[in-house]
């Protein structure tokens, strides 16, 4: 049984630690928010560019298929780009990225590699004998802007038309809610024209292209692949922070228990020893009074 | 109004702007390019450059870094990658991007890096401008 003084220090210290975990917690409510913001924030243009992307694909037809960009590449492997995080302590959410990369692997016919933004993820691939042939840390995620997310998307372009690939792949996650973030792999790379929406709405009648219907698209499909990595780390951020926000949560309230367990063991143990100290007393007194 | 169009800048972090306008030129790939009320519908491919409209007889101007622009239903979307009113250009910052775009020209490295750079160099060279022309208005 420990002594009353061990338990005193184990109070401190988990204290301590709940004050650490609270702090960590209203961090992460602040960029979760600030994550979220932006990631609203960077909808409309991201719909917008999906919406011309598809109407031009319906005004180009069958010409669509001639994109390089939209053609099966001539490589035997598959590349990958993984977002994880950079720090710890955020839950279950890099578990689940790794879970769903094996998942998708396992799907995968043809040699896999990868590219990595993200420390975790780094570590993964390397523990676990992945091939990780690039690994995105400048910028660091959380300061990754538009255009940053624009160079990685050039990346990932070069990188398809080199030849060396079949298909690129990004894994990421979705933030769905508050208390539900889902990782999810998605082709960047041939585009189908299917999930472009092309058909569904053409420009419609006489509509005026300048340059060409052709050049504007090949304009845009690069800023639509720029989007789409953007949305993907901005959806990936704010995952991980309500993810990191609710493990916080959890382990201020598990300090909490633990405090006031705790504290009941302590204040038992000393009124044990108050109730030896009078029955000491009370015996003493009783004998010098006999 | 009736002879008035929506106007609305969308950038990835924000709409820049969103307001009804009497007329707007756009900074077109091939040539500036002016918008009013009951244009046809006409997606256009921008250049970097000046974006101007006149609302209630009063004109406002914003640097746009190229994108494209949908005008449909009276209604002008310019979508672009930067767009920034004339007046909160910061020109000290355009020029700081001036000269490390010309630094990196002159150093000449990678191919994919020219591009980039000559991008960026166009640019602050449109923004510098626009901002100079507004004070002098």
């Amino acid at each position: 049984m420990a002594g009353i003084k061990e338990l005193r220090l184990r109070i401190k210290s988990v204290g301590n630690i709940k004050q650490i975990t609270r702090a960590m917690e209203m961090v992460s409510t602040t960029k979760l928010r600030r994550f979220q913001d932006r990631a609203i924030a960077s909808r409309p243009y991201a719909d917008e560019i999906a919406g011309l992307v598809g109407r031009l694909a319906g005004e180009l037809g069958e010409d669509l298929n001639d994109r390089p960009l939209f053609q099966q590449g001539k490589g035997e492997k598959v590349l990958c780009l993984v977002v994880s995080s950079d720090r710890g302590l955020c839950g279950a959410y890099n578990t689940n990225v790794f879970r769903k990369l094996e998942a998708w692997k396992a799907e995968q016919t043809e040699e896999v590699e990868f590219f990595t933004i993200g420390k975790k993820a780094e570590a993964y691939l390397k523990t676990n004998g992945h091939v990780n042939k690039r690994d995105i840390i400048d910028p660091p995620l959380e300061q990754m802007d538009y255009r940053s997310a624009a160079v990685v998307a050039g990346m990932l372009v070069k990188a398809f038309e080199s030849g060396e690939y079949k298909s690129v792949w990004i894994l990421g996650t979705d933030f769905v809610s508050m208390a539900r973030y889902v990782p999810r792999a998605t082709q960047f790379l041939p585009i189908e024209a299917g999930a472009l929406g092309a058909g569904d709405e053409k420009v419609g009648g006489d509509v005026i292209l300048e340059p060409s219907a052709g050049e504007i698209f090949d304009a845009l499909v690069p800023r639509y692949l720029e989007t789409q990595i953007y949305n993907m780390t901005l959806e990936s951020l704010t995952s991980e922070y309500a993810s990191r926000r609710f493990a916080m949560k959890n382990a201020t309230e598990a300090a909490n228990d633990m405090q006031a367990l705790l504290k009941g063991m302590y204040n038992r143990k000393r009124q044990e020893g108050i109730t030896t100290e009078l029955l000491d007393i009370v015996g003493g007194a009783a004998a010098v009074a006999s | 109004m009736a002879n008035s169009i929506t106007l609305r800048v969308i950038t990835p972090d924000t709409v820049a702007l969103d307001t009804t306008v009497d007329s707007v030129v756009l900074p077109g790939i091939d040539g500036k390019l002016g918008v009013l009320s009951g244009h046809a519908t006409m997606v256009t491919a921008l250049d970097i450059g000046e974006l101007r409209y006149n609302s209630g007889g009063s004109e406002a101007s914003m640097f746009v870094a190229g994108g494209f622009a949908e005008i449909r239903d009276n209604t002008l979307r310019v979508v672009t990658e930067a767009g920034e009113d004339a007046l909160t250009i910061d020109e000290t910052r355009a020029k700081h991007a001036q000269e490390r775009a010309q630094q990196r020209i002159d150093e000449g490295d990678e191919e994919i890096d020219l591009v980039r750079a000559k991008a960026a160099m166009r640019r602050a060279a449109a923004r510098i401008t626009i901002s100079s022309l507004r004070g002098h208005r």
